[in-house]
C-alpha cells in the first residue's frame, strides 16, 4: 500500500469513527447506572453494566403497547402501499385510459407539496372521517404514495409487453397477469419498497402526534418524545435504553437486507 | 361516427374503448385515485381556501367534509404573515440552518462517496456505517444528539474540556442551538446523498481518469475537471432535495428546542404547526403553509430550467 493509500485510509477510518460516536454514545450511556450518567466528566465504558434498565423502562412505558401499536400501523400500511401502488403504477405503465399522462404528471407534481401543507387539512378531513384517535386514521389515508407508484412503475416499464400480450392470448385475465406475472417479477423492487416504506412508518412522528390523543394508541416515536419532554422522573441512562429499544426493528431490518434497500433508494433516487 | 345514427351495443363498446382505452386500467387505478384524491389533492384545495378565509374554530368542527366555513378576507393572511416579525424570525432561522446543512452534507456526502468508492480497508463496513444513521428517527436521532451535547454532562463538553475550552450550554443558546439541530440534519442524511453520488461515481468512464493520469494531473485537477463537472446534474437534484430538507425542519425543533430559547429555532413548519395547533389560527397556518409551498415550487422550477439549460 503506497502513502497516499495509508492517508486515505486514516482518513476514511477517522470520519467512519466520528459517525459511529453518537451511536457508540447511545450504547454505553443506556447501560450506565442512574448515578454514574450524572457524573462530569462521563465515563467513557459503563463501570458496571445495568442491563436492568432495559426491562425496567419496558415496563415503566408499558413499551409492549406502544410496539404492538407501532406494528399495527406499519405492518397493514405498507402491505395495501405495495398492493395499490403496484396496481396503480401496471396501469401506467401497460395501460391505456383517458387522461393518463396528464394524470401522471400531475402526480409527479405533487411530489414538491411540503408535508406541513398537508398537516392541518389532514387533521380535519380525517377526523371529520371519524378517524381521529384511532389506528386506522393512520393506516388508510397512508396507504398508497405517490413515490411508490412513481417506483413500481418504472420497473414495470422494463418488463416486455409481448409477454403480457401472450398471457393474455392464453386466456389469462388482467389480474391473473398481474398477480401472477407482474408481481414475480418486480419481486427485488417490491423488496426494497417494503423496507423503504416501512422504515418510513415505524419512524413517521408528525402525523400520529396531531392525530393521536389517547396514550394506549401512541407509536413508538410519539411515546419516545412525550417521555423525554417530561424528564423530571426519568433519567438519561432510561431515555437512551427505551430509545436503543425502538431503534432494534428498523435496525435488524436493514442489517438483514442491505443490499435491496440500497439498490432500491439508489434506483428510485437517481432516475428520479 | 355520425351523431344521430342508431347505435348497436358492439358499436358502443368499440366507442368506448377507442376512447377510454383500457376498461380495466380503472379498476387497477381506482384505490389510488380515491386514497390520493382524499388524502393529497383535497387538502392542498382545502389549504389554500382556508388561507383566504376567517375560519371560527368551533364552526369548523360542526361542518361537513366537503365545507370549509368562514368568512373571506382574501389576501389579509398573506399580508399578516409577511410582516409578523415571527414569521422574518423563521424565515432567518431557517437560512441559518440552510447555510451550516447544505454546504456540509453536499461537500461531505460527494467526498464520502469519493472515499467508499475506493478499495481501501473497511470500505464496505463504513459504507453501512454512514447509511445507518438515515434509517434512525428523527426522534431518536434529536434524543440522541440532546444527551451528546447536553451543557452539564454532554460528552462533547467533556472532550471539549480535555483541550481547556468551556463548552456552552448548547441547546438552551440562542447561537448555538440552530447549528447542534443543523449538525444532527447533517449526520442523519449525510449516508443518503452518498449513495446518490457513489451511483453518479460509478457511472464516469475509467478511461478519462487513465488519460489524465497520462497528461500528468494530480488528484486535485481529475477532481477540478473530471469528476465535479461529470457529478453536475446530480449536484443539481441533491441542492434541491436538501434546500426542500432545509424548508422541512420540524420534528427536530420540537424534541430538542421546542423553538426556544428566545424563538432562535423556530422555523417555518415549527411555526405553522403552533399557529394551527396551538393558537388554532388555522387561516394564518394554511397562508403560511401556502408561502412555504410556493417557495418550494419555485425552488423546483428554478433547478429544473437550470438543469435542462446546461445539460440539455
Amino acid at each position: 500500500m503506497n502513502a497516499s493509500k495509508v492517508a486515505q485510509t486514516i482518513v476514511l477510518w477517522t470520519i467512519g469513527i466520528l459517525f459511529l460516536l453518537p451511536l457508540y454514545w447511545l450504547f454505553v450511556s443506556s447501560l450506565k447506572s442512574d448515578s454514574e450518567i450524572t457524573r462530569f466528566p462521563p465515563t467513557y465504558w459503563p463501570e458496571t453494566f445495568v442491563w436492568s434498565n432495559f426491562p425496567e423502562i419496558w415496563e415503566q412505558l408499558n413499551f409492549h403497547v406502544s410496539f404492538s401499536n407501532s406494528f399495527i400501523v406499519s405492518v397493514p400500511t405498507v402491505f395495501l402501499t405495495v398492493l395499490f401502488s403496484s396496481m396503480a403504477g401496471y396501469a401506467f405503465s401497460k395501460k391505456r385510459f383517458l387522461g393518463r399522462e396528464a394524470l401522471f404528471t400531475f402526480l409527479i407534481a405533487t411530489m414538491t407539496v411540503p408535508p406541513t401543507v398537508l398537516l392541518l387539512p389532514l387533521y380535519f378531513i380525517i377526523t371529520k372521517m371519524g378517524m381521529f384517535d384511532s389506528l386506522i386514521g393512520l393506516i388508510i389515508p397512508f396507504s398508497v404514495t405517490v413515490f411508490a407508484i412513481f417506483f413500481t412503475k418504472q420497473y414495470i416499464d422494463d418488463i416486455p409487453t409481448d409477454m403480457l400480450e401472450a398471457a393474455k392470448v392464453d386466456g389469462s385475465g388482467d389480474f391473473r397477469t398481474f398477480f401472477t406475472i407482474i408481481i414475480p417479477l418486480i419481486r427485488p423492487a417490491l423488496t426494497a419498497l417494503i423496507i423503504i416504506d416501512f422504515v418510513q412508518n415505524w419512524n413517521s412522528f408528525t402525523m400520529p402526534l396531531v392525530l393521536l390523543q389517547s396514550e394506549d394508541k401512541f407509536t413508538i416515536p410519539l411515546k419516545l418524545a412525550l417521555m423525554s419532554q417530561d424528564t423530571v422522573a426519568t433519567p438519561w441512562s432510561k431515555i437512551l435504553a427505551a430509545n436503543l429499544l425502538s431503534l432494534m426493528p428498523v435496525l435488524i431490518l436493514f442489517l438483514a437486507m442491505q443490499k435491496h434497500f440500497v439498490a432500491g433508494l439508489m434506483a428510485g433516487s437517481v432516475k428520479g | 361516427m355520425e351523431i344521430g345514427r342508431f347505435l348497436t351495443t358492439e358499436d358502443n363498446m368499440r366507442f368506448l374503448k377507442r376512447h377510454l382505452g383500457d376498461l380495466s386500467a380503472y379498476v387497477f387505478i381506482l384505490p389510488s385515485f380515491v386514497i390520493l384524491g382524499l388524502f393529497l389533492v383535497y387538502p392542498v384545495i382545502w389549504s389554500i381556501i382556508a388561507s383566504f378565509k376567517d375560519i371560527p374554530p368551533i364552526a369548523l368542527r360542526r361542518s361537513g367534509l366537503f365545507s370549509i366555513p368562514g368568512e373571506v378576507v382574501g389576501f389579509k393572511h398573506y399580508a399578516d404573515a409577511l410582516q409578523n416579525s415571527l414569521f422574518i424570525k423563521a424565515v432567518f432561522n431557517t437560512l441559518y440552518f440552510s447555510v451550516i446543512y447544505i454546504p456540509i452534507t453536499m461537500f461531505g456526502s460527494v467526498f464520502l462517496a469519493m472515499l467508499v468508492n475506493k478499495a481501501l480497508p473497511g470500505t464496505n463496513f463504513f459504507r453501512s456505517v454512514f447509511f445507518i444513521p438515515y434509517i434512525i428517527s428523527v426522534v431518536s436521532a434529536s434524543l440522541i444528539f440532546m444527551f451528546l451535547f447536553n451543557g452539564d454532562r454532554g460528552l462533547v463538553n467533556a472532550l471539549l474540556s480535555n483541550f481547556g475550552i468551556a463548552g456552552p450550554n448548547w441547546l438552551a443558546s440562542t447561537l448555538w442551538a440552530m447549528p447542534v439541530i443543523a449538525i444532527m440534519s447533517c449526520w442523519r442524511n449525510m449516508g443518503y446523498y452518498m449513495l446518490i453520488y457513489l451511483s453518479g461515481l460509478q457511472n464516469i468512464s475509467k478511461d478519462l481518469y487513465e488519460v489524465a493520469d497520462v497528461e500528468g494531473a494530480n488528484g486535485f485537477q481529475k477532481f477540478r475537471y473530471i469528476t465535479w463537472p461529470l457529478l453536475g446534474r446530480i449536484s443539481l437534484v441533491v441542492m434541491i432535495l436538501l434546500m426542500i430538507n432545509s424548508l422541512n425542519v420540524f420534528q427536530e425543533v420540537y424534541i430538542m428546542t421546542g423553538g426556544g430559547p428566545s424563538d432562535s429555532t423556530v422555523t417555518l413548519p415549527f411555526l405553522i404547526f403552533n399557529r394551527a395547533f396551538k393558537y388554532y389560527e388555522f387561516g394564518p397556518a394554511a397562508a403560511i403553509s401556502y408561502l412555504l409551498f410556493i417557495v418550494v415550487v419555485i425552488v423546483t422550477v428554478i433547478q429544473k430550467s437550470i438543469v435542462n439549460k446546461r445539460l440539455g
